[in-house]
């Protein structure tokens, strides 16, 4: 081979490698880009809901409470009557079949709506206003397109007489699309309609809140110890080993022990955001040491001479000059290990966290669920309405990675020294 | 002839199971320079870092003979070293400033000692140690700006700065230049040939021409035993050794 040929294969070589480079990372971006137009183009419309324009008369005869009635009156009162009176009235019906069909159009939760219209302004008795009213998870689905209305009418949900009022609604202008307060305020429900990620979103805030305070400090004291002030010998690289271990083991391991330490033995209340923080701190813990050691170890020796030839204790050294360089890289590692934590869902399947919970969690020790346990449950539901409530939820969940991560890359670009 | 300052008597070192230094005795004279010189891993940084008992931190490391400051033993482990680090500072062959500001690399040590009390005490500790390092006309402007964003001849003024902003009594200083040009280099010679009116320093230079320079004795390690210890002028001239003969010549190292 002369010097040209040789040349030219080594220009070859490096172009074939440029290639193969260039298309795996075409295919990568290819798959996140599909990964995400499948959720997005799922989940956008749960951000949404139906809602139908209807007129409610406060008919003195139908409710027993007076204009100006205080908050507790008006919460104990009866609103059905008034509340079936309004559906009844949007529309005319012939049989007690239509009526029933008219109903179904609307939300379980009809009665609760006119009754918070009427807690914002209480001096309506006599009156008529107009409410918007939201739309039951049928409606819902068929005015944002997802359902279809071609089948014959034995195979639908939908009645020839429910689509016969809808698009009488349509063409009337009374159906509309509002910011869905539900899916945010809400815990589940069996009504696709009703339910929300509230209660997930606390749950999942509780029990990141309570990985966060366990991990990070045990974490964080762990590595100093280790990295600084533990002698190097057998035991310590039994420990180290073992630690990159623990952070190898599959997270549904830490449920299982979960169940057995924490629910079986202490007893902790089942399905609560104490237990998934306590499961997800054990789970979190290496993954937090391991990083939060490589900063320390980052930090160049001659940092801590320099400590201690002017004088300060290995204690100083390792408190005023040590750690603070390294804390940028240690907080990095915790945001993402919180991530991770965030989106694990084995464990907390394990202990209970898959209840199906209708209220919000007020305290660590209330049954909750979490994010990624909505994401599961929801996704085994057969209702359409849940479809797009289960791929928003991992928009949800995915924003929220997302963020962690970008923090977690910006603390480290923003504040990590480097050394050459 | 001046006092001695640093004794030190069959001083062995040991790294796990290899010897490192062998019966080294050494005296070190007080307010004068004395180099130590010799092939790479002789020892030499062994030594230094037995006077301020920096060898500690290092595990497997154990020193076992005697070094007197001022006639007092300092490889006791009842010793307090942080108080004998105080007394003996260190300027490291690849300068080493904290990655904080200027005014904080030297203010850390008088601060940690409990010695600038006042933030003016603090300010007059820190000019007064730049000044000393032949530093402070260079960067009095900028004294919050990190130390590390300096200049590496800079840089190891400041470092020697740091060393004496906790009025040390001795400096040890490992191949202080080793990592600077020329120029930076002679600032610093001319630094220490200041400094010695003040302080006693053990250098430990690769340079014979340094040594030389800045040294008025000189010790030479090889394989871990010192071979000859005379005044500069002698063992550069004339030495009783062969093989200290062979060395500054350039036919080993
Ligand atoms: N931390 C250490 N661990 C083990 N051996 C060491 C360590 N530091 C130095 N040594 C050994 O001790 C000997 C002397 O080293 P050193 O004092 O650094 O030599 P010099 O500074 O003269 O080049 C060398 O053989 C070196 O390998
Ligand atoms: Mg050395």
């Amino acid at each position: 081979m002369t010097k040209e040929e040789r040349l030219k294969k080594r220009h070859r070589a490096e172009k074939r490698f440029r290639f193969y480079g260039l298309s795996s990372i075409v295919v990568a971006l290819l798959f996140v880009i599909i990964l995400v137009n499948n959720i997005f183009s799922k989940g956008s419309s749960a951000f949404m809901k139906t809602v139908i324009n209807v007129e409610v008369f406060f008919d003195p005869e139908l409710i027993e409470i007076k204009n100006g009635a205080t908050e507790d009156e008006i919460l104990s009162a009866d609103f059905f009557d008034i509340t079936i009176e309004t559906l009844l009235k949007s529309y005319p019906t012939k049989n007690i079949d239509e009526e029933d069909g008219l109903i179904d159009l609307f939300t379980t939760d009809a009665e609760i709506e006119i009754k918070k219209a009427f807690l914002d302004n209480n001096n309506l008795i006599g009156k008529k206003i107009n409410l918007e009213i939201t739309a039951s998870d049928d409606i819902d689905q068929l005015h944002k397109g997802n359902y279809p209305r071609d089948l014959p009418e034995d195979r639908r949900r939908i009645s020839n007489f429910q689509l016969e009022i809808y698009d009488n609604f349509v063409e009337s202008n009374k159906i509309d699309k509002n910011f869905n307060n539900y899916f945010f305020n809400n815990g589940d429900s069996r009504d696709p309609e009703l339910a929300g990620i509230g209660g997930a979103l606390v749950g999942s805030f509780y029990s990141i809140l309570i990985c966060l305070l366990l991990a990070f400090p045990v974490a964080v004291l762990a590595s100093i110890y280790l990295e600084e002030f533990a002698p190097k010998n057998k035991i310590t690289d039994f420990i180290e080993i073992n630690i990159n271990n623990l952070a190898a083991v599959p997270s549904i391991v830490y449920g299982l022990l979960a169940l057995q330490i924490l629910l079986a033995t202490i007893q902790l209340p089942r399905s609560t955001p104490l237990v998934a923080g306590i499961t997800l701190a054990l789970m979190t813990l290496p993954r937090i040491i391991i990083p939060c050691r490589a900063s320390l170890k980052a930090v160049p020796p001659s940092i801590r001479e320099g400590a201690l030839a002017v004088g300060a204790s290995k204690f100083q050294s390792v408190f005023h000059h040590v750690v603070p360089l390294a804390l940028p890289g240690t907080l990095s590692g915790t945001i993402i290990g919180l991530a991770q934590a965030l989106g694990e869902t084995a464990p907390l399947i394990l202990i209970g966290m898959v209840a199906f919970v209708v209220d919000i969690p007020s305290t660590p020790v209330d049954p909750s669920s979490s994010l990624p346990v909505q994401v599961y449950l929801w996704s085994e539901s057969a209702e359409r309405g849940f479809v797009e409530k289960t791929s928003a939820t991992i928009m949800m969940l995915l924003s929220f990675l997302i963020v962690m991560n970008i923090l977690a890359v910006y603390l480290r670009q923003k504040f990590e020294k480097r050394w050459n | 002839m001046s006092d001695i300052k640093i004794k030190s008597k069959n001083l062995n070192v040991y790294y796990g199971d290899k010897q490192a230094l062998f019966d080294v005795n050494l005296d070190l004279n007080e307010k004068e320079v004395t180099a130590l010189i010799g092939p790479s891993g002789c020892g030499k940084s062994t030594f230094i870092r037995c006077i301020n008992r920096m060898n500690d931190v290092i595990d497997i490391c154990k020193v076992t003979g005697n070094i007197e400051i001022d006639g007092i033993e300092i490889n006791d482990s009842n010793l307090d070293v942080v108080s004998l680090r105080e007394r003996v500072g260190m300027v490291f062959q690849k300068p080493n400033p904290f990655p904080k500001s200027i005014y904080d690399n030297i203010s850390y040590g008088p601060k940690i000692h409990g010695k600038g009390e006042t933030k003016n005490e603090l300010d007059e500790i820190v000019e007064k140690s730049l000044k000393k390092a032949a530093l402070w006309e260079e960067v009095k402007d900028r004294l919050n700006e990190p130390g590390t964003g300096l200049s590496g001849g800079q840089q190891q003024r400041l470092c020697i700065a740091r060393a004496i902003s906790v009025n040390p009594e001795v400096i040890l200083m490992d191949e202080p230049c080793s990592a600077l040009d020329p120029i930076a280099t002679a600032k610093i010679e001319e630094l220490i040939d200041e400094l010695k009116k003040t302080y006693t320093i053990v250098i430990v230079t690769h340079s014979m021409a340094q040594a030389v320079r800045v040294s008025q004795k000189t010790g030479f390690f090889h394989l871990g035993k010192i071979i000859e210890v005379g005044k500069t002028e002698k063992i550069f001239k004339n030495p009783d050794n062969k093989m200290t003969q062979d060395y500054i010549t350039g036919r080993f190292g």
